[in-house]
């Protein structure tokens, strides 16, 4: 079976893609504890103070479901085929994969050794390396999206930047509720 | 009968429209039927396309065994068959 980094879901998907994703969710959110990184965000990655696993698991949790549900109400909106909603939480799932790379960035000593509101070019370099695979998440969620609710073209490209600005919004609404 | 496995032409190579079937022979008797026919949804379909059919329907229309058979994912199956739906109501429309 060939696998392409960024292709995958055409192999890939439902329950086997859900089981794999949240066993990198789980991965990334522990890994993200000891690094300190809150992923507290739909799109979002930050360098932070210590936390206990379970903020840094809530935050991780609340930026994989609000994708899912946005996605899944743009499915309903803009699809004419049926989609399974494991397809899309699935596929949402694993295209999280690349937050362990940023989860791991996050023990680089600039970041570890920073001091609150600190910027030096060695912490502008490690932030800017951590974007590669944020890129990488998106280009993912953009094909899980495309393949799980089946859209093409012009209407998938709108339908995906306007689903993924209102579940960064609605990410940061569900930490605001629950977190902060 | 012929044994190269020839692709069925849908398309006129010289303007693009669709082809009809203008007349029918029997390699028996060399009777031929002259006329103007529709070519059936299905021959309309690329090969590929129609593979996916025959596929589909050995499946006993499982869109599940269809995956494991093909080794790709269910949506990627589902959307397959999304576009060739797609492609039929199109062809009937024209």
């Amino acid at each position: 079976m060939k696998l392409s980094i960024f292709k995958h879901y055409t192999h890939i998907a439902g329950a086997k893609a859900l089981l794999i994703g949240l066993g990198f969710i789980i991965a990334t959110t522990i890994v993200g504890y000891y690094s300190n990184v809150h992923f507290d965000g739909a799109l979002d990655a930050h360098s932070g103070k210590p936390s206990s696993i379970s903020i840094h698991a809530l935050q991780h949790l609340i930026a994989w479901v609000s994708v899912v549900l946005i996605f899944s109400l743009a499915g309903f909106i803009l699809s004419k085929s049926r989609f399974r909603f494991i397809d899309i939480a699935g596929t949402i799932a694993l295209a999280r994969a690349p937050m362990l790379l940023v989860a791991l960035i996050g023990f680089a000593p600039a970041l570890q050794n920073a001091k609150p509101g600190e910027i030096n070019n060695s912490i502008m370099l490690v932030t800017l390396i951590m974007i590669f695979p944020i890129i990488w998440m998106i280009t993912l969620m953009y094909n899980a999206f495309t393949t799980s609710i089946n859209v093409k073209g012009t209407k998938a490209v709108i339908g995906f930047i306007v689903g993924l600005i209102l579940a960064e919004v609605l990410s940061k609404v569900l930490n605001q509720q629950f977190i902060l | 009968m012929l044994k190269t496995n020839r692709k069925l032409p849908e398309l006129c190579p010289s303007c693009s429209s669709t082809l009809q079937v203008t007349s029918l022979g029997c390699s028996s008797c060399e009777t031929t039927v002259s006329g103007k026919f529709q070519l059936p949804a299905l021959a309309r379909l690329s090969p590929e396309e129609q593979e996916f059919v025959v596929n589909f329907v050995k499946s006993s229309g499982s869109l599940k065994v269809m995956a494991q058979h093909l080794g790709l994912s269910y949506p990627t199956v589902r959307n397959l068959l999304d576009d060739i739906i797609q492609k039929i109501e199109t062809n009937e429309k024209s």
